[in-house]
C-alpha cells in the first residue's frame, strides 16, 4: 500500500506530463495545415510586397534574376506621396502624374467609402428588422432574395448592370417613363459621365468654377481644390449604386443573426414601460446591436476600400480617371505600367489606410460605449 | 569467336542505344504556346497550323494554350522565371518585354524576312534588333453605310476625301432614325491611337525618331485635336456611349452612326451580327495639305529568351509565319490579316475585294502602335482629357499641353 501511493503518485505525474506534451503536439499538428496556409499565402506575400516596394522591379524579369531590380529605397512612396516641394537646388518640383493619379485614385475611393458604407449599413439594418418581424409572410423567401446578389459573381452583376445603365438602356427608359420630361436628348449617360455629383448639385445653386474665386485653384496634392470637391462622378455613382445592392444582402444577414440574439424580455419590459415602436428601435434595437454595427462597418470599410473588379469591369478607370480607385491603381502600375515596385508601394498604403481607418472607428465606437 | 560475339554484341547494343535515343529525343521536345483566345474559327485555323507543323516535324509536340486576361498569365510567367516557348506579343507591348530581357533576339533567326511588310517588321525591332515576325496585323480604315449615304444624296467616300469631306458628309449624315433616335455622321472612340492618325495626318508627331524628345505640343497637334473634339462639340460626332454602344463597331452595326474608323477585325464582325447593313471601306481621309497616315495594330510570335528548345521554338515560328503557315490563315478569311505579302491576296480574295481592299490600302504607309515604357500614363491622361474636352470641359490645347508634360516626364524617368 505505502509502495503503490509513493510510486503511484510519480508515475502518474510523468503520463501527465507526457499527456501534456502529446496533446501540445496533437494540437500543434492539427494547426499546420492552416498555419501553412497562413505563412505560404499571407505571411510571405506580405513580406514580399513590402520587400518589393523598396525596389524598382518591373513585374515582367523573372524575380529571382540577378540583377531582375535594384534597391531604391523609399523613392516609390515619395513617387507617391511627396508632392509640390522645392529640392535640394532650391528649384519647385511640380507633382508628379504618379502621384496625381494616387491622389486622384485616393479622392475617389474616399467619395466611394463615403457613400457606400452608411448606405448600405442603414439599408442592411432597415432590411434585417422588417425581415425580423413575426407578421411577415414567407420571410425566408426574402431573405434568399436579399442575399442572393451577394453570392453572384460580381463580375456577372456588372455586366448586367451595364446594360441596364446603358443610354438607351432600362434604367433610362423606366425614368423616362415616369416622368414625361425626361426625353432621349437628356439621357444621363450613366457609364460615361465624368462630372462629380457634387460640382453639378452646387451649379443648381450657381455655384461654379468661375463663381466660387482664386482659392478654389489652389493645389493640394497636385489637385485644385475645385477638383477635390468634386463628389464621385456619375459613372463612380452607378458603381456605388450597384455595389451597396450586391453587399447589402450579407450586411443584413449578420444584422439578422444578431437581431435574433436580443432576448425577447428585454422588448417586453420596454413595452410594459410604455416605448413606442420606434423608441424600442432606437433605444433597445440599436444599442444592443452595436458590437454588430461595429463589425459590418468594419467589413465594409474594408471591402469598400478594395474595390477593383467593378471599376475593372465597366469603366476601366474612365471617364477622365474618375473611377481610378487605389486597388485599381496597383493593377494599373503592376500590369500595364511595368513598375510592381511602384504597384507594392500602393498596395501598402492601401493597407495602411484601411488600417488607420479601422483603428479610429474602433476608439470612436468604444467612446461612444462609454458615455 | 568469342571475341567476335562480344565485338557483335557491342556493335548491336551501340546501334539499340543510339536508336532509342533517337526515338527518345524525337519524342521529348515539347513546346508550348501561348496566346490569348479569339474566335473559335480563329482559333481552329490555330490549331489546324500547329497540327501542319507537328505533322512535318514529328520529333516536336506542340502545346497550346489560349487563355483569357492574356496579359496578366503571362507577366505572371515571365516573373515566375518559367515563360512558354513561343507566344504572342502585341506591338505596344514590345518596348516592356525587350527591355525587361524576355524575349529572345529574333536577329538570323527569322526566315522569309522579304516576306514581310517593312512597316511591319519596324514595329517588332527595338533598339535597333528585331525580334520577332509578325503573325497577323489590322489596320484602320473609314467604313460608311451606304444606305445613309444614298438616302442623303450624297457620293461614297473615297481616297481622295480631305477632312472637309468628312466633315461636311458627318454634319449632313446627322440627324435621326425611324425611331427617333440620334444618329451620328460620325463616331468618334476617346482614345489616343484613335486619334493619331489625324495627327500624322496633319505632319504632327509624338515623339523625335530616335524617342528622346517630345515633339506633340505643336500647332499640328492641336489643329488635329480641334478638328476631331469640334466634330463632336457641333453635334455631328460622339463616342460609342453617346449611341448607346460600347465600342464603333457596334455603333456602326445598329445604324447609329454613318460612318466609323475602326480596324479590319470589324468584318467579320459586322458581316457575322449585321448581315443586312449595306456598307462600305475606304481609305481614311487625308489632311487637307494632303497628309496621308493610318494606324496599324499588330502582334508577332515571339520566343522566350529563358528557353530549352531554341531551334525548335525558331522552326515553329518561321513555320507559322512563312509562306504556307499564312497561306492557311489566309485562305480562312478572318478580320485580321495575315503577315506574309503573299499571303495577302489569298486574304483579299476570301474576305471579299469590296471590304478587305480599303485596309489593305493603308499598309505601306501606317504608323506602327508602340510607344516607350511607362507610356500607358501617357495616354491615360490624354484619354482623360479627351473625355473632359467631348463634354466641353477641357480646351483641345490644354489637353496637348497636359499629355505633352506628363510624356516628358515619362520619358525623363
Amino acid at each position: 500500500m505505502s509502495e503503490a501511493t509513493r510510486v503511484m503518485p510519480k508515475k502518474r505525474i510523468t503520463t501527465m506530463a507526457a499527456k501534456k506534451r502529446q496533446e501540445a503536439i496533437a494540437g500543434y499538428l492539427f494547426m499546420t495545415p492552416a498555419l501553412i496556409i497562413f505563412l505560404v499565402f499571407l505571411i510571405i506575400p506580405i513580406g514580399a510586397a513590402i520587400y518589393l516596394s523598396l525596389t524598382d522591379w518591373n513585374g515582367i524579369t523573372p524575380v529571382f534574376d540577378k540583377g531582375a531590380f535594384s534597391f531604391v529605397g523609399l523613392d516609390n512612396y515619395s513617387d507617391l506621396l511627396r508632392g509640390y516641394h522645392t529640392d535640394d537646388a532650391g528649384e519647385i518640383v511640380k507633382a508628379t502624374t504618379r502621384q496625381k493619379d494616387f491622389f486622384i485614385a485616393l479622392k475617389n475611393t474616399t467619395y466611394y467609402v463615403l457613400g457606400v458604407v452608411p448606405t448600405q449599413t442603414i439599408l442592411a439594418l432597415i432590411l434585417a428588422v422588417i425581415l425580423n418581424q413575426r407578421w411577415l409572410k414567407a420571410r425566408g423567401f426574402f431573405r434568399t432574395a436579399f442575399y442572393f446578389p451577394s453570392i453572384t459573381s460580381s463580375v456577372v452583376i456588372s455586366i448586367i448592370f451595364m446594360w441596364m445603365f446603358t443610354r438607351g438602356g432600362l434604367v433610362n427608359t423606366t425614368i423616362q417613363a415616369l416622368f414625361s420630361g425626361y426625353d432621349n436628348n437628356q439621357f444621363v449617360n450613366w457609364l460615361d459621365d465624368p462630372r462629380g455629383v457634387l460640382h453639378i448639385l452646387l451649379e443648381q445653386f450657381g455655384v461654379s468654377r468661375t463663381s466660387v474665386g482664386d482659392w478654389a485653384s489652389n493645389r493640394v496634392f497636385g489637385l485644385t481644390l475645385w477638383e477635390w470637391i468634386s463628389g464621385p462622378s456619375i459613372t463612380m455613382s452607378t458603381i456605388m449604386i450597384l455595389n451597396t445592392w450586391t453587399t447589402i444582402g450579407t450586411m443584413m444577414v449578420i444584422f439578422l443573426a444578431a437581431l435574433q440574439n436580443i432576448p425577447g424580455s428585454v422588448y417586453e419590459a420596454a413595452a410594459i414601460d410604455g416605448a413606442n415602436a420606434w423608441q424600442i428601435f432606437r433605444r433597445i434595437t440599436v444599442p444592443l446591436l452595436r458590437p454588430t454595427t461595429f463589425f459590418v462597418v468594419t467589413l465594409g470599410l474594408i471591402g469598400c476600400f478594395q474595390i477593383f473588379d467593378q471599376v475593372y469591369v465597366i469603366s476601366s478607370g474612365g471617364p477622365a480617371k474618375t473611377t481610378y480607385t487605389i486597388a485599381y491603381m496597383v493593377y494599373l502600375n503592376g500590369f500595364d505600367r511595368s513598375a510592381m515596385g511602384l504597384a507594392a508601394a500602393t498596395a501598402i498604403l492601401l493597407f495602411i489606410i484601411i488600417f488607420v481607418f479601422t483603428l479610429l472607428q474602433r476608439t470612436i465606437v468604444k467612446e461612444r460605449a462609454n458615455i | 569467336m568469342r571475341k567476335v560475339h562480344l565485338l557483335t554484341l557491342l556493335v548491336v547494343l551501340a546501334l539499340v542505344i543510339s536508336g532509342a535515343g533517337a526515338a527518345l529525343a524525337r519524342q521529348e521536345v515539347t513546346l508550348t504556346l501561348m496566346g490569348w483566345s479569339s474566335s473559335t474559327a480563329e482559333n481552329d485555323a490555330l490549331m489546324a497550323q500547329v497540327e501542319a507543323f507537328m505533322a512535318a516535324n514529328p520529333g516536336i509536340k506542340v502545346n497550346v494554350n489560349l487563355v483569357p486576361e492574356y496579359d496578366t498569365t503571362i507577366q505572371a510567367a515571365f516573373a515566375a522565371g518559367d515563360p512558354p516557348n513561343v507566344f504572342y506579343v502585341d506591338s505596344s507591348k514590345l518596348p516592356d518585354w525587350a527591355e525587361a530581357g524576355v524575349l529572345a533576339s529574333g536577329e538570323g533567326k527569322i526566315e522569309n524576312l522579304e516576306e514581310h511588310y517593312e512597316s511591319l517588321l519596324e514595329a517588332f525591332t527595338y533598339n535597333g534588333t528585331l525580334y520577332c515576325p509578325p503573325k497577323d496585323f489590322s489596320i484602320m480604315a473609314l467604313q460608311y453605310n451606304k444606305d445613309m449615304f444614298d438616302a442623303a444624296g450624297l457620293e461614297y467616300p473615297t481616297p481622295d476625301w480631305t477632312w472637309d469631306d468628312l466633315r461636311a458628309a458627318a454634319e449632313k449624315l446627322t440627324g435621326t432614325d425611324a425611331e427617333g433616335r440620334t444618329v451620328l455622321g460620325l463616331v468618334t472612340p476617346p482614345n489616343f491611337e484613335r486619334w493619331l492618325p489625324f495627327l500624322y495626318q496633319a505632319g504632327g508627331s509624338v515623339l523625335n525618331e530616335g524617342w528622346t524628345e517630345v515633339t506633340l505640343d505643336s500647332d499640328e497637334a492641336r489643329e488635329a485635336l480641334e478638328f476631331y473634339v469640334g466634330m463632336v462639340r457641333d453635334g455631328i460626332a460622339g463616342p460609342p456611349s453617346a449611341v448607346d454602344a460600347g465600342w464603333g463597331g457596334e455603333a456602326f452595326g445598329q445604324g447609329r452612326v454613318a460612318m466609323a474608323m475602326e480596324g479590319n477585325w470589324v468584318i467579320k464582325y459586322l458581316l457575322d451580327q449585321f448581315p443586312d447593313l449595306n456598307w462600305g471601306v475606304t481609305e481614311l481621309p487625308k489632311h487637307p495639305s494632303g497628309g496621308q497616315a493610318t494606324m496599324v495594330f499588330t502582334v508577332c510570335y515571339g520566343v522566350a529568351a529563358d528557353n530549352n528548345h531554341p531551334d525548335e521554338s525558331w522552326k515553329l515560328v518561321n513555320f507559322l509565319t512563312g509562306a504556307e503557315g499564312s497561306k492557311m490563315v489566309a485562305e480562312q478569311g478572318f478580320g485580321v490579316i495575315p503577315p506574309a505579302k503573299s499571303a495577302a491576296e489569298t486574304w483579299l480574295q476570301a474576305i471579299g475585294e469590296e471590304y478587305g481592299a480599303g485596309f489593305l490600302a493603308g499598309a505601306p504607309y501606317a504608323h506602327k502602335w508602340q510607344f516607350p515604357v511607362g507610356f500607358g500614363e501617357v495616354f491615360d491622361t490624354f484619354n482623360s482629357g479627351l473625355q473632359l474636352a467631348f463634354e466641353g470641359q477641357a480646351l483641345p490645347e490644354d489637353v496637348i499641353a497636359d499629355t505633352a508634360a506628363v510624356a516628358e516626364e515619362v520619358l525623363a524617368r
